[in-house]
Order: C-alpha cells, then structure tokens, then sequence
C-alpha cells in the first residue's frame, strides 16, 4: 500500500486520530499506550505519527521515549520516522526539556553508543536552531 | 300691485342694469364676485344677507316669496338675455363642478395616502422590527455558541472527544482494534 492510499484509508485515519488524542490526553498514563501500541507497530506511519505524538507532549516521559529508546524515536530503523521525530524536536517552541534529556543521554553510562552518538547530533542540531 | 305690474317692474330693472346695480355684501354666496349681485336670482339658493337686514332697500319692492318664485320662471324661460348671463351661469357651474371635483378628488387623495402612509408605516415598521428581533435572536444564538464548534471540523471533534477518554481502559483497546484493521488493510492490499 503507497503512502497515498494508506493515508486515505478509514482505517488508519482511525488510528491517527486516537494517536493524536493521546497526544493532548492530560493523562500520564497516555506515554504508555503510545509506547506499548504505537512505537512498536509494523507500520512505519504510525510509529512516525507516534513519536510525533510523544515529542508534542514535551514531557519527561514522552520525549525519554524518542531520545533515549533504542529503536524508537530519533534512534528508529526507518530513517523517515527517525528524520520526522529529530524535525518535530526542533519545531519545539520550548527545548529546555527536550535538551536536558539529551544531556543525559550523552552524559549517562547507562546507554548504547549508537543513542548517544545520536542524541549527540540531535542536541548540535537544537543547539543551532 | 298686480303680477303683471311685477313682472313689468322686473323687466325694467333686468334690461336696465345699470341703473338698479347694487353693492351687496354677502356672507354666506362664496361667488359674490360674480353678476348675482345684480340680484336676477332671487330666489336662487344663496341669499343676501343685506336683504335680509334692509327690507326697505329691495328694488323689488317687498316682494313675496310666492312672487320671487314667478320672477324666477320668468326669468328663466327668457330666452334672450344674453351671453354674459349664460356664460356667467356656465362658468358658475363648471366652477362649482370643478371646486367640488377638486375637493372630492383632494379628499380621496388625503384618504388614500393617509391609510397608505399608515399601512405601509405599520408593515413596514413590524416587519423591520420582525428582522431585528430575528437577527438578533441569531446573533445571541451565534454568540452563545461554543466558539471552537463552528471551527471544527468532524476530525478534530473526534480527537477531542477521545483526549477525554481514559487512556488504558478506554483508548488503548480502540488504538490496538484499528492497528490491526489497518494491518489487515494492508495485507490485502499487498
């Protein structure tokens, strides 16, 4: 299916519009549902709409799960839904959060090299926008 | 005094008008200015109110109303007295013809544009007030209105409505329905 006709699809207009109510869902428990379901999907749009979802919440949680995860986010196997995620970070009216996870990612020891080279770049990136 | 005396009288005073011409005030003839002065039609329906007060004055004499009432058929079956007289009565009566069109005619006007006036002031004005009552009713209807609901389209009220939505119990279980829809979507289409 091309991207014209999966985006035409009632289907996945279902999905999109649950994704981006758990984008302004006041509830927490919303980063779980995203990460659980949408993250982890097969299909490349949705995890793409996914992590744009987490990044427009700009929380702790949220953006943990772009910056941090291996996989997900800025660290995707798709390059499309990893370039979406990186462009929707530097949309960010406010970067204070979004940096500060960055720093830590870079800074702990507790992650892969591949993460932090990545939020390494993403961090220049904000730095210079 | 005989009739024929009278009538003898009165033919001297019709064919010598000059000499019995008469200022006569009247109040009550609205065509004073005309040749009635002359008195040739007394027993016409305008009367002098000179004669009235001055009986003495008439140069008739006193004649009686039984009289003046032989005077004017005498005077009416003469046939030849004249243009002034004839042109004098025809312009009495198309004026009196006239003035009484005029008026009937002035009065239907007065008529008809009053009870238009009144007509079209009160449509006019209860179907101005009808607009404005309506569309103020619309106004505050518009106004009391939920502002974003006229902007949103049924893809962001969806959205809405499920943001209110608790996120495991109620939005997790749809999001995981449709990917697998969606999925199955895409395997046929493959």
């Amino acid at each position: 299916m091309d991207k014209n006709s999966m985006r035409n699809n009632k289907n996945f207009s279902r999905v999109s519009n649950i994704i981006e109510s758990l984008a302004i869902n006041p509830s927490p428990d919303s980063v779980a549902v995203l990460e659980e379901i949408g993250t982890n999907s097969s299909i490349d749009d949705v995890r793409e709409m996914t992590s744009k979802a987490l990044v427009r919440r700009n929380e702790f949680d949220s953006l943990s799960v772009v910056i941090a995860n291996r996989g997900k986010g800025i660290n995707d196997m798709s390059t499309v839904v990893a370039m979406s995620t990186i462009n929707e970070l530097l949309s960010l009216e406010n970067k204070e959060e979004a940096m500060k996870i960055l720093e830590n990612t870079i800074s702990s020891e507790g992650f892969d090299e591949e993460v932090k080279e990545n939020a390494r770049s993403v961090k220049a990136l904000m730095a210079l926008s | 005094m005989s009739t024929v005396e009278k009538i003898t009288q009165l033919s001297h005073r019709i064919f010598n008008t000059s000499m019995n011409e008469q200022n006569t005030t009247r109040t009550s003839n609205p065509f004073a200015a005309s040749n009635f002065q002359k008195n040739i039609l007394t027993e016409d329906v305008f009367e002098s109110s000179k004669a009235k007060e001055s009986k003495n004055v008439s140069f008739t004499g006193n004649l009686s109303a039984g009289s003046k009432r032989i005077y004017s058929t005498f005077v009416g079956s003469l046939s030849d007295l004249g243009n002034r007289f004839a042109e004098g009565i025809e312009n009495i009566v198309a004026l009196g013809r006239s003035l009484k069109e005029g008026f009937v005619n002035a009065w239907n006007k007065i008529q008809e544009i009053g009870s238009k006036e009144v007509h079209i002031d009160m449509e006019g004005a209860k179907s101005i007030l009808n607009k404005e009552v309506g569309s103020f009713d619309g106004m505050k209807k518009a106004l009391s209105m939920d502002v974003t609901s006229l902007f949103v389209k049924p893809k962001e009220r969806e959205i809405m409505k499920l943001s209110k939505m608790d996120p495991h119990t109620e939005v997790k279980p749809m999001l995981t329905e449709a990917l697998a829809a969606l999925e199955a979507d895409m395997v046929m289409v493959a």
